[in-house]
């Protein structure tokens, strides 16, 4: 019985790796956010490593999954920091571009149409 | 009596743990077909977020289970290698249900924080239509 529900298990493991891939590659066809697309590969990829741990599973198994969710990890904060170092600096100058404008508007266009 | 009580915590554990794969299952398909649903017809990252979530919460409700098998089949755990593998097991679904939480909680703040301002900026347009309607 145990030997059937593990067959099951990792046959399941590996549709769900590749319906990963597949999800990943959609979102990044969908939204071209690579970074948002690797979020969801790697969200559906650790579903299926817990997957493979059912069962008695073997030291190399266990390894893989411990990998997979320590890059999860890693890669999780390695995209917030990117994430954190990219969107301030734009913002800021999105403000600065923004106020540029206002002060441009308000020396161009006369008082009575402001 | 021993075989017997081993048999039955055998059987036992292969029912919870199948009830945990059964989520995890279901979690991931449903999560696999909302994701495909909202990277071809919404295309915006915001969208993402609450499948993600649910995702999330499928995974620790199924870590749960298999977390209970793990306790379970501690009162059966022959020899140290199997305690070793077990304790593995366990340390890593521990440690992955530890992180899923802090990340739902975070997600949850974000979405929270999103709402609440949507909510403002709403609010805020609003005032602006009746200020404008007033005068």
């Amino acid at each position: 019985m145990t030997a059937t529900l593990g067959a099951v298990l990792a046959a399941t493991s590996q549709a769900i790796g590749a319906g990963a891939l597949l999800a990943g590659l959609v979102t990044l066809a969908g939204t071209r956010r690579p970074a948002l697309a690797l979020s969801v590969f790697l969200d559906l990829l650790v579903a299926s490593g817990l997957l493979r741990l059912a069962g008695s599973p073997s030291w190399q198994t266990i390894a893989t999954a411990a990998s997979v969710i320590l890059l999860r990890r890693l890669i999780g904060f390695g995209l917030r920091a990117g994430g954190r170092s990219w969107d301030s600096p734009t913002g800021r100058r999105s403000d600065r571009r923004g106020a540029g404008r206002r002060l441009a508007n308000r020396l161009v266009s006369p008082a009575w149409r402001r | 009596m021993e075989e017997l009580l081993q048999d039955a915590v055998n059987l036992l554990v292969t029912v919870v743990e199948a009830c945990g794969a059964a989520v995890i299952i279901v979690g991931a398909v449903w999560a696999f077909l909302r994701f495909v649903w909202v990277g071809l017809r919404h295309r915006d990252s915001g969208a993402f977020v609450p499948v993600r979530l649910t995702l999330g919460r499928f995974l620790a409700l199924g870590l749960e289970f298999q977390l209970a098998s793990d306790v379970l089949r501690t009162a059966v755990a022959p020899s140290f290698r199997e305690l070793g593998q077990l304790a593995a097991v366990a340390a890593i679904r521990t440690a992955l249900n530890y992180f899923l939480g802090k990340e739902i909680a975070e997600e949850k703040r974000q979405v929270a924080e999103r709402d609440e301002q949507s909510t403002t900026g709403s609010g805020g347009s609003t005032s602006a239509g009746r200020q404008r309607e007033e005068a």
